[in-house]
């Protein structure tokens, strides 16, 4: 049976990285996935308004997940951010009788409720269920592609709000990758930040993570970074570009979404892929690409 | 709001400091992940871990200690802030502690209190007015023949957030 979900955005997507949903909706195709419309979604809150009003937030995102439910739908979703947020609302909503009963005090004024009954996924947990589906599909091996793979913080942790592969060793979005014929190599710091939520608080700190993220993928011999979320990916596509290291060295990698990296390989076409808008420039792997 | 600033490594040394205020351990107990702090026994695991150890005045196990030590002044500290909410010391934490949604909550009690970047106050106007952190580029979306992006009630979002008060979170001193 075809797999149907309502596909949750969030702003980060549509606002910079729209290659990212392009290529997801393409990937989705192939494999028979069906994304039906988030019709009345907002923004997830995220860690932005967790860290503002905690209450604010859980009325927040409990109103997308309330919407979802309404419909009798389940949610997937492209960004760790919009994916950590609805898991954890979902997880305390779930869990706390208090916290579900102010909520929904708030959520009957709009004629919601939560109950916790649509299931919350991220686009990368639904390819993993399908990645013999994807071995099949492979046609075009990327031998040669050497990737630093990002998982990001809110796709594995807290394991016990996301519950999507090992927080300390996490593999299965490796193994995805390597279904390509691609390498994806250890590099030391592969499990730290980003830094992309400092971005609001202090670029300056912000900037000094990612030099370090990547130095250290570089000092591995990545040739890319690969990623599965439009925050993170902002630190490798955005602020890397004349990202330097102490000594004036550029830093920056060429910056893949993971839903690239497989369509590639899956013989979908690079203009779908939204390739021509990734901003670091592409051209030291291109022959590796096939672009 | 405040002029502070962050990662600047912020001296506290001459500041006197009111230890053993049980209202404030009192308070960070019951914030969402607040309820096992006082098992915290020092061994500064969270901070091996962390992203901004090196960066911040104030590491994340010693902002633990002036938690348990009843020390307001945890509020002005870089860790608050400078937490990137990777959930590292979390997830590590031999005691089980919710080190990072209690920081969380560090966040909200420090925003009530006028102490957050700039940043925080602008994206909660705009979290307000538009529901949204960011708007689509319809240029890109139409690049690639993307539909637009469905719409929403922005009334229906502002509704609740009268409800929860996120435009009146200030606290009188």
């Amino acid at each position: 049976m075809a797999q149907q979900y309502e596909v949750f955005l969030g702003c980060a997507i549509p606002a910079r990285f729209n290659n990212y949903e392009s290529s997801m909706r393409a990937v989705a195709e192939a494999l028979g996935i069906e994304l039906l419309d988030f019709e009345g979604a907002s923004c997830c809150g995220t860690v932005v308004l967790k860290s503002i009003d905690e209450t604010s937030w859980l009325a927040m995102s409990g109103r997308n997940i309330a919407l979802a439910e309404s419909r009798g739908h389940d949610i997937v979703t492209p960004c760790n951010g919009c994916f950590g947020s609805l898991k954890d609302v979902y997880h305390i909503l779930s869990e706390s009788e208090d916290h579900r009963d102010v909520i929904n005090k708030v959520l009957s004024t709009i004629g919601l409720e939560f109950k916790g009954v649509s299931r919350v996924r991220h686009f990368v947990e639904v390819l993993y269920d399908m990645r013999e589906t994807i071995r099949e599909k492979i046609v075009r091996r990327l031998d040669g592609l050497r990737i630093a793979f990002h998982p990001g913080c809110h796709l594995i942790r807290p394991s016990t709000v996301t519950g999507f592969d090992d927080p300390e060793l996490p593999r299965k979005v490796d193994e995805l990758l390597e279904l390509t014929g691609a390498e994806s190599i250890y590099w030391p710091l592969k499990l730290r930040c980003c830094g992309s939520p400092l971005l609001i608080a202090s670029e300056d700190v912000a900037r000094r993570i990612l030099q370090e993220k990547m130095q250290s993928a570089r000092d591995s011999g990545a040739n890319c970074v690969v990623t599965n979320c439009p925050a993170c990916h902002t630190q490798f596509d955005v602020q890397a570009i004349d990202l330097t290291g102490p000594d004036g060295e550029p830093l920056g990698l060429p910056a893949l979404f993971v839903t690239q990296v497989l369509g590639l390989a899956m013989g979908l076409d690079p203009e779908r892929l939204g390739l021509d808008l990734n901003r670091v420039s592409l051209d030291p792997i291109a022959e590796i690409l096939g672009i | 709001m405040s002029d502070e600033t962050w990662g600047q490594f912020k001296s506290f040394e001459s500041a006197v400091l009111e230890a053993f205020d049980d209202k404030v351990t009192e308070e960070v107990s019951h914030l969402i992940g607040g309820q096992d702090l006082r098992a915290c026994f020092q061994c500064t695991k969270c901070s091996a871990g962390c992203p901004v150890s090196d960066k911040v005045n104030v590491q994340v196990h010693e902002l633990m200690r002036m938690l348990v030590l009843g020390l307001k002044e945890a509020l002005q500290t870089d860790m608050v802030w400078l937490c990137t909410t990777c959930y590292t010391c979390q997830e590590r934490c031999p005691q089980g502690i919710h080190i990072t949604d209690i920081i969380f909550g560090l966040k909200n009690m420090a925003f009530r209190r006028g102490i957050a970047p700039p940043g925080y106050l602008a994206a909660r106007k705009g979290l307000y007015e538009t529901g949204r952190l960011y708007e689509p580029s319809d240029w890109e979306r139409e690049e690639l023949e993307l539909d637009e992006v469905p719409e929403f009630d922005i009334g229906e979002v502002q509704k609740m957030f009268d409800q929860t008060g996120l435009m009146r979170l200030e606290e009188d001193e």
